[in-house]
């Protein structure tokens, strides 16, 4: 077959694709069946009350001190007693959550880290950024002559950077990663090597660098990520050839991903500036949640997280704002709650603390 | 090649034998070798789209099959509310009754904790006892934290304290307190926090964990030193700066108007 005929049956195909999706979209529209505004409608529609903060509800009971860069990535351990923190400054910082308490501060190989993860046991913790490495230390292990926590391995393998990274639930053995490079990656910690890629220049995926990837905690064979070709996808560990579902909405990059407590539905966060909830099993979106500025400034969705029940989700801001969205009703509760706490690209996650 | 000198020499001699004149050499253009790699980029591009065409056709097929939204949002919606969440507020009489054992039980020195634990236990009242976990203590949650009884503390040369935590030697402990270094030199640092080292205030910038939000402690010879970096007060970037990492690819170009380094562009995520 000649050039020429390709790019002719390439054309055909791009326009096959697109008249397909059309298609999908549409029958999409026809299922759903509820109000437009979908959680927010059933939920108003069942007498469902709106949840409404005082001005002790929500409090900032710790100020973690430290860091002399932004904080682009912190995690919790399972058991929600200590965090880790990776910032511009070079340094992961492993947090006594209930202290304030450093327990070590660990000096990086490459200074431009973008995400950190706490293994399941809490003994080890994994970074990466723009060295296309995902590194893990072991934080037990003895320091160096220099003071340094040396790295107990290298997982190397992506051609670009490592954006987001977590561990697979109740594996000290086995991680996700998500990356510039298009893919993400399940790496084998022990032999350093990639067990799967998901996606890539050959394999039906992400278009566009990955930007964030959360595993199901009820199903950890599932995880969904993130990508600046504006879609989000839900990926089966056992079949790396393609994904699951690829959910489209979205207007811009989707940045942050983050499953939702039941493990059957995830939410999402943009540069587009809303946050959504998707369904894994039916591909439906179920609710938006936007709020319009006077400013009429579009504010990107840097990070997400649930509460555990589900019914807050913490969104953080491009410019440090952090909103608290109702996520039955789809009304933002508290707005701007820590314009100054937050650094960097705004995380705020899931706390076990009760704030008083 | 060789042929044609040699019958331009023989004309030259002015032998008079009759020989075709040739035409004058000329090099032949390179043959039109076919763009193989383009050829296989463009097939690689429509079998990945074919591949997707066939994933859209299967989907358009199972939708219908799919349930509807409503069902889904009835599931959100009971699991939301069966869930109890302790970030949700409580309500308002609840608080009332509460308050007092709040602020109670929220004073840092309160030694009557086993109220707080009772209270923790029946009470509506959310409140959160560290526990005496972090130094490896086996301790009861109603006792005042004595991790004196620790077996292991984070490293060799840390001790434990009464105040539920262990401390970098040799900064000592006060009860109900976090750590607070009362170092023997004089500390002229305003707000400075434990350092690895022998003392906290000396040389903040050489202790292991930053310890001056700002530079006033440190003695710095130039006149706009930002936070403390892990080496000494300097201006941002001067001692440690990172090498650019080998192929760099740079991610997502954000706002970044003033952007001047050309290395992977990281200041676009960075500054």
């Amino acid at each position: 077959m000649s050039v020429a005929e390709l790019k002719a049956r390439h054309v055909a195909a791009t326009e096959t694709v697109n008249s397909l999706r059309e298609r999908l979209q549409q029958k999409r529209l026809l299922l759903l069946d509820t109000d437009v505004v979908a959680v927010a409608g059933y939920a108003k529609a069942h007498g469902k009350s709106s949840v409404s903060f005082g001005a002790t509800d929500l409090v900032c009971c710790r100020t973690l001190q430290g860091h002399t860069g932004k904080v682009y990535s912190l995690d919790w351990t399972p058991e929600k007693n200590r965090i880790v923190s990776a910032s511009q400054d070079g340094r992961l910082i492993v947090w006594n959550a209930l202290t304030s308490q450093k327990t070590h501060a660990i000096k990086l190989p490459c200074a431009w880290v973008m995400t950190c993860a706490f293994s399941p046991t809490g003994q080890f913790v994994a970074c990466g950024g723009l060295d296309s490495v995902c590194s893990i230390f072991n934080l037990n292990s003895p320091s160096d002559k220099d003071g340094n926590l040396p790295e107990s391995k290298m997982l190397s393998g992506h051609k670009g950077y490592v954006s987001s990274c977590q561990y697979v639930p109740d594996e000290d053995t086995h991680l996700i990663t998500s990356s510039g490079d298009h893919t993400c990656v399940l790496w084998d910690i022990t032999t350093g090597l990639r067990t799967s890629v998901f996606g890539g220049e050959f394999q039906s995926g992400h278009t566009a660098d990955v930007l964030s990837v959360s595993i199901n905690g009820s199903n950890s064979r599932m995880f969904v990520s993130g990508s600046c070709d504006s879609t989000a996808r839900l990926w089966d560990t056992r079949v790396a050839s393609r994904a699951v579902r690829t959910f489209h909405g979205h207007e811009g990059d989707v940045n942050t991903v983050k499953f939702f407590p039941d493990g059957n539905r995830f939410g999402t966060g943009s540069d587009d500036g809303t946050c959504r909830l998707f369904d894994i099993r039916t591909g439906h979106q179920l609710q938006e949640y936007y709020q319009q500025h006077s400013d009429d400034e579009v504010r990107h969705v840097t990070s997400i997280a649930f509460s555990i029940s589900g019914r807050l989700l913490f969104a953080g801001y491009s410019n440090g704002d952090c909103y608290v969205w109702d996520t039955l009703l789809a009304q933002c509760i508290a707005g701007k709650i820590w314009p100054l706490f937050l650094k960097g690209n705004g995380k705020c996650t899931h706390m076990p603390f009760w704030l008083f | 090649m060789a042929e044609s000198y040699r019958v331009v020499a023989t004309a030259k001699s002015g032998c008079s034998s009759s020989v075709p004149s040739l035409p004058p050499p000329c090099p032949k253009s390179p043959p039109e070798y076919p763009d193989l790699y383009g050829k296989r980029r463009e097939m690689a591009k429509v079998q990945m789209l074919e591949r997707e065409i066939g994933f859209l056709e299967e989907e358009l097929k199972s939708v219908d099959s799919l349930q509807p939204a409503s069902r889904c949002c009835k599931e959100v919606t009971e699991f939301v509310v069966a869930n109890p969440d302790p970030l949700m507020p409580t309500n308002r009489k609840n608080r009332r009754s509460c308050r007092f054992w709040k602020w109670l039980c929220g004073i840092p020195c309160f030694n009557f904790s086993w109220i707080c634990c009772c209270c923790y236990s029946g009470c509506s009242l959310r409140i959160h006892l560290p526990r005496c976990c972090d130094c490896n203590c086996n301790c009861d949650p109603c006792d005042l934290c004595n991790c004196c009884s620790c077996i292991r503390c984070p490293a060799p040369n840390w001790r434990c304290c009464s105040c539920r935590s262990c401390c970098p030697f040799p900064c000592s402990c006060s009860c109900c307190c976090p750590c607070s270094c009362s170092c023997p030199c004089s500390c002229s640092c305003p707000r400075s926090s434990c350092c690895r080292n022998i003392s906290c205030c000396s040389d903040c910038c050489t202790c292991g964990f930053p310890s001056c939000p700002d530079c006033s402690c440190c003695r710095c010879s130039f006149p706009e030193c930002s936070c403390c970096t892990w080496l000494c007060c300097c201006p941002r970037w001067t001692f440690s700066a990172p090498k650019c990492p080998k192929s760099p690819k740079c991610p997502e170009v954000r706002l970044c108007s003033n952007c001047t380094k050309t290395c992977c562009n990281p200041c676009c995520l960075f500054f």
